[in-house]
């Protein structure tokens, strides 16, 4: 025997996780589709999947400034949401539960490559932006991010990304709540000035 | 207190995090500082700077695929795990029993006297007292 099965048996698990869709779980609550996953329906994740990715690589990509690490992350982040569903008591909402295994990640991450700023900050964003105005906030976004100590950017981005209640961030980030006001605080603050300089050194360039 | 102080306060406030009786405070400086408000309106910004900085953000087309095969690998190794561990169980419950049995055992010899070997009951008898005195009648016949 294979010490952690052989492809073939990955495959035929894989076959499983594609099964069809249920029509009813794309408009289903959330709680409804977690019960599903949590009874070993693959099409659940499949469904939790398909609702959380953006947000998920969102976050993963604020916080690295780089795509192809934000999707490692992402990925690692719904592996461990699978292995450790049956541990979520629905204390705090998916989502929120979710973000802190992203941010966690992400720290983790940081922590092991410092000092950083993401070369990916200056690539354009992908798609159709609405306009030039647009493309150039996206950027100047992105490169003031990187420029933030990993602790302010994760807060900040739990918050304006994410939502998470103060509450909710200190319990994701481990922080107490004092902690977590005064570096949110002081994120918008670095946030705001860095911009300004951005602003300032490309309004000075020629 | 001063503008500075209250700027710590305009994060929470913009977040709904600031308690009531510091938000009335902090609305009445609000009102009559122009300054503090200035700040307010740009802080208050950054929210759709942030939201901007993921605009667009493409997924790469096999991300799902990906979850998903990692997921499957997951599953498959938890299973051989399992599967190992049921294949195990018996052998440690065994063990276990065997070794029990070994420490009762051990426990039970040691718990017994010690066995003295066995000898003539007159040659210990004599063993045990070496320094007899002689017998009378000995006595006289040496007379």
């Amino acid at each position: 025997m294979h010490p952690m099965g052989t492809e073939a048996d990955v495959e035929e698990a894989l076959r499983a996780h594609r099964s069809p869709m249920e029509s009813r779980l794309p408009h289903a609550a959330e709680s409804e589709v977690l019960r599903a996953c949590l009874a070993g329906a693959p099409e659940a994740f499949r469904e939790l999947l398909a609702r959380y990715r953006q947000p998920a690589l969102a976050l993963a990509f604020q916080m690295l400034g780089s795509a192809e690490d934000a999707e490692d992350v992402a990925q690692e982040a719904f592996v461990r949401v699978f292995q450790s569903l049956k541990g979520f008591r629905g204390q705090a909402s998916f989502s929120t539960w979710l973000y802190r295994i992203v941010a966690n990640l992400c720290l983790g991450r940081l922590r092991s490559r410092r000092p950083c700023l993401a070369l990916e900050t200056c690539r354009e964003p992908c798609g159709a932006a609405d306009s030039e105005h647009q493309i150039t906030e996206a950027l100047l976004a992105r490169q003031v991010l990187a420029r933030l100590s990993p602790e302010l950017r994760a807060v900040l981005l739990l918050r304006e990304q994410g939502a998470l209640s103060y509450r909710e961030i200190g319990e994701a980030l481990r922080l107490p709540l004092g902690t977590v006001r005064s570096r949110l605080s002081k994120a918008r603050i670095a946030f705001r000035e860095i911009w300004k300089q951005s602003l300032q050194a490309r309004e000075g360039s020629p | 207190m001063t503008c500075k102080l209250y700027q710590t306060e305009l994060s929470e406030y913009l977040d709904g995090e600031l308690p009531a009786a510091r938000v009335a405070r902090l609305e009445a400086h609000l009102r009559v500082c122009p300054h503090c408000q200035g700040e307010l309106q740009e802080l208050s910004g950054i929210s759709g700077y942030i939201r901007a900085a993921s605009l667009e953000l493409r997924v790469s087309q096999d991300f799902d695929r990906r979850v998903l095969r990692a997921v499957a690998t997951y599953q498959v190794a938890a299973r051989v795990l399992r599967r190992r561990r049921s294949l195990l169980r018996p052998l440690v419950v065994a063990g276990i029993i065997f070794l029990g049995l070994l420490g009762a055992l051990q426990r039970l010899l040691l718990s017994r006297p010690p066995v003295l070997p066995l000898r003539a009951p007159q040659a210990a008898a004599a063993a045990a007292a070496p320094a007899a005195p002689a017998p009378m009648g000995a006595d006289r016949e040496d007379r």
